[in-house]
């Protein structure tokens, strides 16, 4: 049976809008060339964080933290969210002041859920950060959660309510016939009268297929994990303007991330990493938090995630064709965004408007203007 | 940057002849072995036993002090204490020693890191108080410590060689229980003229048996269905033969059911994988000359599939010829030449291989668990109800399980568990176990101490001399 929409990508972002829209009553099949969750949205860091968005992503980070929030009853799964607050480390005092400069704008702008903290505030709620830390930013509301399993709750809630899942599945080529779109894959012919685009590290080449051209780049953001260690933070940490990241989740593993980059090889599904670096990560790591000195490092992986030049994502209708849209490119980001983006496109897709301001998202925001 | 010619990682008897082989041709080989010093697992301390009578653990065990003595005078790099932790199809090996992380790159690599216990995953195999068979062996060799009175159980010459070692040194050994199946001997007599290819290891294999019951010690043969009875540690082990149930009360239990190639070196390259049916194990699909899916990358010894040490030693030399002709060292004709007699020598102990792989193939019901409360993966203590049930709910491959349940994602990096993995989700699929595949296995290979990875530095070789066994080069990058 021929469905209404197709998805391409079984990542958060198809996840969540097939899930939106079997909700609504659409039929949907999601288009997965390896298996649901295979690529950014199963190994990415599980950060959930409003904290430091870009001006132009708060109002949709800020929706997404509210169904966050109620994620788990509402899909009735274990995303394994926790509310645990983030906070960005400021090292020094110019980093104190790029969070007041920060503040000013969020207030003008009527937001007002990043709180700078001081040096006091900052070792009451890290005991163990290194002396010479001097404050910082938080947001109580942030978090984490498990990325495989949140992916996968929204793709089982949205096979209880009758999308269907093709893995394996690799799209060849894709063209518009009429009312319909034809999309030619390994597994054969699918055909749908609506098409969305949600393919990750590899959505320019969908993206070309559908006629819209994206300068969209992919990397390899590195990670790494310990092995258990006694429970010594329990926000998930930043730094203001060091390559810092980490959390420790409730088995007491930390999380160990910061945005270095390996080397991805798109062609093959495959990352290489960049062991240099990953030692600078350690460096930064100890030197915040003097008691991972004695962290054993037990997994390290990159996972292919796609970048706009803005590094804000594509969100919206494709301008060159009909009844095709697009959600990707969020730019080691997009987790968070799950659950709202869904609901947008799934909206967008039944020919509802949003609420949301996307023109910042517009995939043709990067074509150069006629002078 | 400097680089070598052929690092080799693991100094058992395949790494030990590589080197040999490799370094007496001239070629810059450095080989990295993560234990005080060379011999692997078999060989494992024999220059330096603390045993006051090591030639209790056989004559094997002290001809392995022939092979190191000549591994130590050849002029390849060698260094001990160095845990590899990270091989790249680049090239590049990064490996932890003395608190730092070193880095160097080699032209051609061998593989070498030997062969690991079989998991043995029947219910309360997890409990304390039991252990391998072949770590039983290690506190022997390396720290001179025995547990009295133990029970061993399983099959293997392997285990009766561990059982024998014992009882020569004067250990009590409460009783063996054997789960070799009648039907395995029959099915083996099957090879028999495999067995006449070896028949002096044969002849070795039936010692060690008589000497266990002739010491006394009783021997249940036969058992299935193996259960280990205890709640918070083991007190005990049932089993069931012909006439019924057994059971037999002990403090300290020892498993064992063979060996199988260790993999996660192999893996994490991303090595082109196979399963054997024969062997029952995952293995590298390799050429005649040890060669990997990427070409400038061997694997040799039991890493390669379980041949033995003198299978191993043999195996070493041919990979260091292929190696040698690959760096144009040697000539094609010169590497054949001089790889035929061992050549031969590999074919006839192939065919008493099959011989012992079939006659100890571990059953079914000792690799595929059965009841839901049997822990397979131990360091996530995950069982095979919880597995189950996430397969059920859509996780069809080892990955899938893997991130879904956390099976497999514990220290061990799926070592204990993946094979019963593998097998596990054919069985349930369906499938053959090649269909279903194995973990997607990443680098660090070892636990890694985070201050450890922050001290990096680069390695080579030194440049003035081909020959020399100089100290090398250490560079320190300049920290970032």
């Amino acid at each position: 049976m021929k469905p209404e929409v197709l998805i391409i990508g079984g990542g958060i972002q198809g996840c969540s809008t097939a899930y939106h829209l079997a909700k609504k009553g659409v039929s949907v099949t999601v288009l997965e060339k390896d298996w649901v969750s295979r690529h950014a949205s199963g190994v990415n860091a599980g950060g959930v964080r409003l904290l430091g968005r870009h001006v132009a992503e708060v109002p949709l980070s800020k929706e997404s933290m509210l169904r966050w929030h109620q994620l788990d009853d509402e899909l009735d799964a274990d995303t394994g969210f926790r509310s645990r607050s983030l906070i960005n480390i400021a090292a020094d005092e110019a980093d104190m002041k790029t969070l007041r400069d920060r503040q000013q704008q969020m207030h003008a702008l009527g937001h007002f859920h990043e709180q700078i903290i001081d040096q006091q505030e900052l070792r009451e709620r890290l005991p163990q950060v290194a002396e010479h830390c001097v404050g910082g930013v938080v947001s109580e509301q942030d978090g984490y959660a498990i990325p495989y399993q949140s992916t996968n709750a929204f793709r089982h809630a949205a096979v209880r309510l009758g999308a269907r899942f093709v893995e394996g599945c690799q799209v060849q080529s894709l063209r518009q016939v009429g009312t319909s779109w034809l999309v030619e894959t390994s597994q054969g012919r699918f055909e749908a009268g609506r098409l969305l685009n949600c393919a990750g590290a590899w959505a320019d080449k969908i993206s070309v297929m559908i006629g819209d051209n994206v300068p969209m780049s992919y990397s390899a953001p590195m990670l790494m994990i310990t092995t258990r260690m006694p429970h010594f933070a329990t926000p998930v940490v930043g730094a203001v303007s060091r390559p810092l990241s980490f959390k420790q989740f409730e088995n007491g593993t930390v999380l160990i991330g910061g945005g270095a980059k390996g080397f991805a090889d798109r062609d093959n599904n495959r990352t290489r990493l960049d062991y240099a670096k990953l030692a600078a990560g350690a460096r930064n790591a100890t030197e915040f938090f003097p008691i991972m000195k004695t962290a054993s490092v037990n997994r390290m992986w990159a996972g292919l995630e796609a970048y706009l030049p803005d590094n804000l994502p594509v969100l919206g209708a494709a301008i060159n064709a009909d009844n095709a849209w697009h959600a990707f490119g969020f730019s080691a980001h997009g987790f968070q965004l799950g659950p709202v983006v869904g609901e947008i496109m799934a909206e967008l897709i039944t020919g509802g408007d949003s609420c949301f301001d996307l023109s910042p998202f517009r995939v043709d925001r990067f074509e150069r203007k006629v002078l | 940057m400097n680089s070598y010619d052929i690092a080799i990682i693991g100094a058992g008897p395949a790494g030990m002849s590589a080197a040999i082989t490799a370094s007496q041709a001239g070629a810059r080989v450095v080989v990295l072995d993560d234990k005080p010093r060379a011999g692997g697992q078999i060989y494992r301390n024999v220059s330096v036993s603390p045993l006051t009578q090591p030639e209790q653990l056989g004559p094997d065990y002290l001809r392995g002090a022939e092979l190191v003595e000549a591994f130590e005078r050849c002029s390849a790099e060698k260094r001990y204490g160095a845990t590899v932790w990270h091989v790249g199809d680049n090239g590049e090996v990064l490996f932890s020693q003395q608190e730092q992380t070193h880095s160097l790159t080699a032209r051609e690599l061998m593989v070498g890191c030997g062969a690991m216990e079989r998991p043995f995953p029947i219910p309360g195999w997890h409990l304390p108080g039991v252990m391998s068979a072949g770590s039983a062996q290690v506190m022997l060799k390396s720290d001179a410590l025995v547990q009295d009175n133990a029970v061993f159980a399983g099959s293997g010459p392997l285990l009766y060689l561990i059982v024998a070692q014992y009882l020569r040194l004067g250990v009590k050994v409460k009783a063996l229980v054997d789960t070799t199946p009648k039907s395995n001997y029959l099915a083996a007599m099957g090879q028999g003229l495999g067995l006449l290819s070896q028949p002096a290891m044969l002849v070795k294999g039936l010692g060690l048996l008589n000497e266990i019951r002739q010491a006394g010690v009783p021997v249940h043969r036969f058992a299935q269905n193996l259960e280990v009875i205890g709640d918070e540690r083991v007190s005990g082990l049932r089993w069931l033969n012909d006439k019924g149930s057994e059971q037999i009360n002990c403090e300290h239990l020892f498993l064992h059911q063979g060996v199988i190639p260790n993999l996660n070196m192999t893996r994490s390259l991303n090595l082109k994988h196979h399963w054997c049916e024969q062997q029952l194990c995952w293995k590298p699909s390799l050429d005649s000359w040890g060669q990997s899916s990427i070409a400038s990358i061997s694997v040799a010894g039991d890493s390669s599939g379980i041949v033995g040490a003198d299978g191993a030693e043999r195996m070493g030399r041919l990979v260091a010829l292929n190696q040698l002709a690959r760096l144009g060292r040697i000539s094609l004709d010169e590497r054949d030449q001089r790889a035929r007699g061992d050549q031969e020598q590999l074919a006839s102990l192939n065919r008493f291989r099959r011989f012992i792989d079939r006659l100890y193939q571990p059953i079914e019901q000792h690799r595929i668990p059965e009841k839901a409360e049997t822990v397979v993966c131990r360091c996530e203590e995950r069982n095979l109800g919880q597995l189950r049930t996430e397969f059920e709910r859509g996780a069809r491959g080892p990955n899938e399980l893997k991130m879904m349940s956390r099976c497999g994602m514990g220290p061990c990096q799926g070592r204990q568990c993946g094979h019963t993995v593998s097998e596990l989700l054919a069985s349930w699929r369906g499938e053959r176990v090649d269909e279903v595949g194995y973990y997607r296995l990443r680098s660090p290979m070892r636990l890694l101490n985070l201050t450890e990875l922050g001290r990096f530095s680069r390695v080579e070789p030194a440049t003035t001399n081909t020959n020399a066994s100089a100290d090398p080069v250490s560079i320190q990058e300049p920290s970032q």
